[in-house]
C-alpha cells in the first residue's frame, strides 16, 4: 500500500514538473522589458514611497513599484522592508553573504517596473 | 497511575504527529497571500513538521520507546510520517509554481533547477534525497547492509530541506529546527548505530532450537540492559575463532531470563547476518541495547488468546518462562513442519502441567492456514485480549479474521518486527 502511494505519487510529481516546462515552452517568448513610458523618477519621489503598503525601489537604474510582491518574497519582510523608497541596487546585487539574487528575481522584476531611476531631487 | 501511563502509551505517537506540523504550518501561516501560494509555503512546514517526528521516532532509546508505545510501533509510525511527509513536500513546489500559472513561463521559473540560485537547488536537492531514500526502502531486494546506508540518505534529505529553508533568509524558525534534527540525527548515529547505549555481554552458549533456528545465551560483563519477560533487544555480536559478526544490530526476543541478568535469545535465520548466527561460539562478545515492547500484557484481568507463527512464539514462550500464568491461556502456535517448531517439547510440558495454559500447535506447510477452524468461536473471544506474534501476512491475515468474529481492535496487539 505504502509502496504503491509512493511509486504513483513520485510519477505524479515527475509528470506535473514535464507539464509546467512543456507549459514554459509552449509560451512564445515575450519581451519582458518595461513597455511602460520611460516616466523619469527621481530620489524625492522615490523616498515618498517606503513603506510596506507603498513600497518603491530603484534597482540598477530603474525603479519598481514591489507593493503586491512583497507579502511573496521568501526572506523576512524585516530584511526586505528597509529598502522601500531607496536605492536597492547594492542589496539587490549582495544578497545574503555578497551573493546575487537569481535570474528567476531577473525575471520577475520587470513585471514591477514603472520607470527609470534619474537619481537627484 | 496506570491508567494515564496506557494513555500516553496510546495518545503520544497520533499526538506528536498532528501536533508538531500543524503547529510549525499555524506559526509559520501565510497571510495576505494568494490561497495557492499560501497552500505552498504551508505544504513545505508540515513536511518538515512531519519529518522532525518521523525523525524522533526512529531513536532506540528504551525509556523513549516505553513513553512512545514501543520500539515496533514507533518504526510503524515512522514509516507512516515520513511517507506523509515526502507527499506534502511533493505539492509544494507544485504549488508555488501553479501560483504564478497566468504566466507560464514564470510559473516554471519558480520550479525549475536550473536557474543559478542556491535556495532552489537546495531544495530540489532535498527532495530527491528524500525520493532516493524512499525508492531504495521501498527495494526489498537490496541487502540490509547496504540498505542502511541508501536509508542514510533520508536524514541528509532533511538537513539539506532545511538548509533550502535558511538559504531562502528564513532562518529565525529554522535554526533551532536544523539543530533539532542534527541532534536526533546525532543521537541516533552515536548510541544507536555506533552502539554507545549498548551494554556489553558476551556468549556462554548456544543450542539449536529448530530447523535454522539457534538460542543463543549471553551473560552481562557488566551491568545488564533492563530487560522483561516478553521483550526483545537489540544485538551486535563481534568476531570469534571461527565466527565473525556482521557488525549490525538486529532485533532478538529474549526466551528465557535466567538468573536474573542471564539473556536466552531466540534466532531464526533470516537473512544473510542471521543466517552466519546459526554458527555462533562461546566466547563471541556481544552488545545489547533494550530492552524494548512487551505487548502481552500478563498482568490484564481477562483470559488470554496467543497465536504465534514459527519463531514469533518466543515472547510467549519469556512469559510461560517467567512464572505461572495468572488467567486463563490459549496459545494456537503455527508453523510450517514439526522440524521448524522452535520450543514446541517446552510448550507441551508447560500445557500438560498448568492447567490454565492450553496449547493448539499446528502444522501448515509453506501457506498461510484456513484461519476459520482455528480461531475460538466468537463467544470465546468476547472477553478475551488476543496477542499475535508472527510474520507480516499472518498477522495481517489475524487482524482480518479477527475482527470478523466482533473482536474489536483495541483488544487485539500485535508485534511484527517491520524495522527496515
Amino acid at each position: 500500500m505504502m509502496r504503491k502511494l509512493f511509486y504513483v505519487s513520485t510519477a505524479a510529481f515527475w509528470i506535473a514538473v514535464a507539464g509546467f516546462w512543456i507549459g514554459n515552452l509552449l509560451v512564445p517568448g515575450t519581451d519582458t522589458s518595461a513597455t511602460a513610458a520611460e516616466r523619469e523618477i527621481g530620489s524625492a519621489e522615490l523616498a515618498r514611497h517606503a513603506v510596506p503598503q507603498d513600497c518603491w525601489m530603484a534597482i540598477r537604474g530603474n525603479v519598481y513599484d514591489i507593493t503586491a510582491y512583497l507579502p511573496d518574497h521568501p526572506s523576512r519582510p524585516s530584511i526586505i522592508e528597509p529598502w522601500c523608497g531607496k536605492e536597492a541596487s547594492e542589496a539587490y546585487d549582495t544578497k545574503t553573504k555578497g551573493r546575487k539574487h537569481s535570474p528567476e528575481a531577473d525575471a520577475l522584476l520587470p513585471k514591477y517596473r514603472i520607470g527609470r531611476f534619474v537619481g537627484g531631487g | 497511575m496506570a491508567a494515564a501511563a496506557a494513555a500516553v502509551r496510546q495518545w503520544s505517537v497520533p499526538l506528536l504527529s498532528c501536533v508538531v506540523p500543524v503547529g510549525f504550518a499555524v506559526w509559520a501561516f501565510p497571510e495576505g497571500l494568494p490561497p495557492i501560494r499560501a497552500a505552498g509555503i504551508v505544504t513545505g512546514w508540515l513536511g518538515c513538521g512531519l519529518l522532525l517526528v518521523s525523525l524522533l521516532l526512529m531513536l532506540r532509546e528504551p525509556r523513549l520507546a516505553a513513553w512512545l508505545g514501543g520500539l515496533e510501533r514507533m518504526y510503524r509510525w515512522h514509516h507512516g510520517t515520513g511517507l506523509a511527509a515526502y507527499l506534502v513536500l511533493l505539492l509544494h513546489p507544485l504549488l508555488l509554481a501553479a501560483n504564478n500559472l497566468p504566466a507560464a513561463r514564470v510559473a516554471w521559473q519558480t520550479l525549475s533547477p536550473f536557474t543559478e540560485s542556491w535556495p532552489v537547488w537546495s531544495g530540489w536537492l532535498g527532495l530527491l534525497l528524500l525520493m532516493g531514500g524512499l525508492v531504495t526502502t521501498f527495494i526489498r531486494s537490496i541487502r540490509y547492509g547496504t540498505w542502511r546506508w541508501l536509508h542514510a540518505l533520508l536524514g541528509l534529505g532533511v538537513l539539506t530541506g532545511l538548509v533550502h529553508l535558511i538559504l531562502l533568509g528564513i532562518d529565525e524558525p529554522v535554526l533551532p529546527i536544523l539543530a533539532v534534527a542534527a541532534a536526533i540525527l546525532g543521537w541516533r548515529l552515536i548510541r544507536g548505530d555506533l552502539g554507545l547505549a549498548a551494554r556489553p555481554y558476551v556468549v556462554t552458549s548456544a543450542r539449536p532450537l529448530a530447523a535454522r533456528s539457534v538460542e543463543v545465551v549471553l551473560r552481562p560483563l557488566g551491568d545488564p540492559a533492563m530487560v522483561t519477560p516478553g521483550q526483545f533487544v537489540l544485538a551486535e555480536f563481534g568476531n570469534g575463532a571461527r565466527y565473525r559478526g556482521c557488525g549490525e544490530f538486529h532485533p532478538f526476543t529474549v526466551s528465557t531470563i535466567a538468573n536474573r541478568d542471564e539473556l536466552h535469545l531466540a534466532i531464526k535465520a533470516l537473512g544473510d547476518c542471521t543466517t552466519r548466527m546459526l554458527a555462533i561460539e562461546p566466547g563471541v562478545a556481544a552488545r545489547v541495547i533494550g530492552g524494548f515492547g512487551g505487548f502481552v500484557d500478563p498482568h490484564g484481568k481477562a483470559p488470554q488468546f496467543w497465536v504465534a507463527g514459527g519463531i514469533g512464539v518466543t515472547p510467549f514462550v519469556a512469559l510461560l518462562n517467567a512464572g505461572p500464568l495468572l488467567h486463563p491461556t490459549r496459545l494456537l502456535y503455527l508453523y510450517r513442519s514439526e522440524a521448524d517448531a522452535a520450543f514446541l517439547p517446552e510448550l507441551r510440558a508447560t500445557a500438560a502441567s498448568d492447567p490454565k495454559f492450553t496449547l493448539h500447535a499446528v502444522e501448515t506447510g509453506d501457506d498461510v492456514p484456513d484461519l476459520g477452524p482455528l480461531l475460538p468461536t466468537a463467544g470465546e473471544l468476547s472477553r478475551a485480549e488476543c496477542y499475535l506474534c508472527g510474520p507480516p501476512g499472518l498477522v495481517a491475515a489475524l487482524k482480518s479474521a479477527l475482527a470478523a468474529r466482533g473482536v474489536t481492535a483495541q483488544h487485539v496487539h500485535y508485534e511484527n518486527f517491520e524495522f527496515r
